[in-house]
Formats: structure tokens, sequence, C-alpha cells
């Protein structure tokens, strides 16, 4: 089985290295990097330096696996028609975008975007968990994922954290009903985020979710989604691809 | 007087989680027992925690992974309209230890090891690399 992590924090060219490498030792097999629109630009400047001293690394310190690492974008606005722009303008340069939820409508236009891979933290700053079964089946029927930051948990303490893991339930019960799909990531941004995929899952099956859910959650889920992205340029409309003969 | 030692089938059976802790000062023994106890009953209560039956084995200084030698070297990369350089003063310790706890309650435990980001204003992260049926497995599995 493979371990996938689709939110990491990437800031600077030494602080990526060390995440991924932090990653790789941990036991994560794929990590998404995510930059803000504007850092994005300036991160695939190193994108190939960062491979090479990785491959380096690797050979010199003859680790057993290798984490494969892309980068991805993660959309923060206010104004729900933003996302509808961004999303045009960035789909056809990055292989996965992300919108920052919190507010009800974004969550909502989240949910109701083909274009978008994954709507991150819908619970957060709110009293409810960001999602009902309306926005659910929206995001079951327009394959967007919803994530669990395990970083909200590591950062807060006493009822904001007990709060956050009854948003985290809510969740939980409404992706075991209608089936959309779920991430469970770490959200790091420096290597004392960086927990085992083991000890995450440790967590969340506290939280109520089983062994089977947890595996699609680290396994079944991001694969489809980076499978879905890798051939969506030679889709023509949703369920019709072009073959290259 | 010392107490009887318990027939085999009443014992408590245990397992050995092996820590990997990073951070931003050097722990002692008591320091990381308080951390370890901190964690289990913020994350799960006193009474849950009463039955995990912690207690810290050993605790070893390590060495920090090979690659670490390779980022604090004095490397910098020139691209178009950027100089890149490694910070060399990135500081943390890395110290492995042998954590005991009931059969059956490892997962939970380590779940509430996880969620442990600050000791006393610190950075602090502690990973289990390993469970073990004995203190000897474990070190020759992990620590070695």
């Amino acid at each position: 089985m493979k371990y996938h992590d689709l939110n990491i924090r990437g800031s600077s060219y030494e602080s990526d290295l060390r995440l991924i490498l932090e990653a790789n030792k941990l036991g994560w097999n794929y990590v998404n990097l995510i930059y803000s629109p504007d850092k994005y630009n300036l991160a695939l400047k190193y994108r190939k330096d960062l491979e090479e001293k990785l491959d380096n690394i690797i050979k010199v310190a003859n680790l057993k696996n290798k984490t494969e690492f892309e980068f991805g974008i993660e959309i923060k606005t206010r104004n729900p028609n933003d996302i509808r722009k961004n999303s045009r303008k960035f789909r056809n340069k990055t292989k996965f975008i992300s919108i920052f939820g919190g507010d009800s409508k974004i969550n909502r236009m989240a949910c109701e975007n083909i274009q978008i891979d994954l709507l991150s933290r819908p619970y957060l700053k709110r009293r409810d968990c960001g999602i009902n079964h309306v926005l659910a089946k929206e995001a079951f029927k327009n394959n967007v994922a919803i994530e669990l930051c395990f970083k909200d948990i590591l950062t807060s303490y006493l009822s904001y954290r007990a709060k956050i893991l009854s948003h985290f339930r809510d969740i939980i019960k409404l992706h075991q009903k209608f089936k959309f799909p779920l991430l469970i990531t770490t959200g790091s941004s420096s290597i004392f985020d960086v927990r085992s995929p083991k000890d995450v899952s440790a967590v969340f099956k506290s939280i109520g979710l089983n062994e089977e859910e947890i595996n699609s959650c680290f396994n079944s889920y991001p694969e489809n989604i980076i499978s879905f992205n890798n051939d969506r340029k030679d889709m023509v409309v949703l369920g019709v691809k072009e073959i290259n003969r | 007087m010392k107490l009887k030692i318990l027939p085999p089938t009443l014992r408590i059976k245990n397992r050995y989680l092996v820590l990997d802790i990073k951070s931003e000062f050097e722990f002692s023994k008591n320091e990381l027992v308080l951390a370890i106890w901190d964690a289990c009953i913020r994350f799960y209560g006193e009474c849950e925690t009463s039955s995990f039956n912690l207690w810290l084995m050993r605790l070893y200084n390590s060495s920090p992974p090979i690659w670490e030698q390779n980022l604090t070297e004095n490397d910098e990369i020139t691209l178009n309209n950027l100089n890149i350089n490694y910070k060399s003063n990135f500081e943390c310790f890395y110290q492995k230890a042998i954590l005991k706890c009931r059969r059956n309650s490892e997962d939970k435990v380590r779940a509430s090891l996880a969620t442990m980001s600050l000791y006393k204003g610190k950075k602090i992260a502690i990973a289990t690399i390993g469970i073990s049926g004995s203190v000897s497995s474990s070190k020759h599995k992990f620590i070695n």
C-alpha cells in the first residue's frame, strides 16, 4: 500500500527538501507540496534542482524507498466567483488545485466545481463542520475530495481541539453515508509537524474511522485523484478520452 | 517485604513502543515521562490513561539522519534570479526511547503521542517507529 499526503506546505527550497526527506523517513510514498498562486511560479523554478538533490541524497544515504512529489496550488479567497476564475486559470498549469474552505458559500462553490480536486478544511472557524448532506452529494457527484487536516488537531488544545474532533466526526459520518472522497493529510509546514502514516491513522481510528476507510483515505482516493488529473488533458468530456496512437 | 511475582497467566501483557523524538531542546528522562503522561491525559483523559500502564524504559541520544550532513554543507544554487542557500544553523535534537505500555492499547498511546506538538513552549515531535514484545528485541530491531 502507498501512503499519500496531498497537503504539505511548500515555502522555500530548503524547507521543501527537509519536509520531503522527513516524510520519506517516516514512510510516506507520495507528497504534494501546496503553494499559494504567487509562490507557485517561484517553486517551479527550483523543482528540477530539488529532484536532482533528492536523487543525490537517496543515493548517498542509501535510502530504501523514494518519495515522489508533486506541486499544487491552494486558492484562498473570500469571493466565491473567484473560485471559478482561478480554477480555469490554473487548471492547465498545475495537477492539483485545492480550495481553502471555511466560508459556507466557498464550501458550496468548491463542491459544485468539477475542476477542483480538494476542499481543504471546510470546518475552519465555524460552529458546524461546514458540510451538510447537500454538499456531500455534490462532492460525490463532482469527485471533490474533502480534507481532514491533522495539523488542526496538533496546533489546537483543550476545548478547541475537542470542537475540531467533533467536526471531524460529523464529516466522517457524512462520508460513511454519501461516500464522497475523504483525504487525511498532515498539513505540515515544518519537520516538527510530520508524523508517520501509522500515527496519523491511529488518531483517526480513535475518532471513528475503521481500518478499511483509513486505507482508502491514504491510498485509493488520492490515487484516483492523481490518475484522473494525469488523464485530464486527454479528456474531451467526462468519460470520453482521446487515445494517442 | 517485596510482593511475590504474579503467575504468568495473571501478569499484564506488555508491548514496547520505540519512539523517535525530535525536539528543540534535549529531553531528560524525567521531562520525557512528564511529557508522555501529559499527552496521554490530554487526549484520552485520566480514566483511559490509567489503563495504559505506561513506563519509560530507556532513553537514548541518537544521531541525526545521514542526509542531514548533506543538507548542512554550504551548498548554493543559482537560478535565473534566485540565490538559494542552505541554512546550516538549523538546530534539532534527535533522541530515541523505549516506552512500555499494556498490550492492545498501543494504538491509543501512539495516537496521543502523535498529537503532542509543544512542551514548555518548545517544539517537539514524537513518532512511533516500531512496536516489539520485549526491550531487547526493540533495541536490536530499531535502535542499533
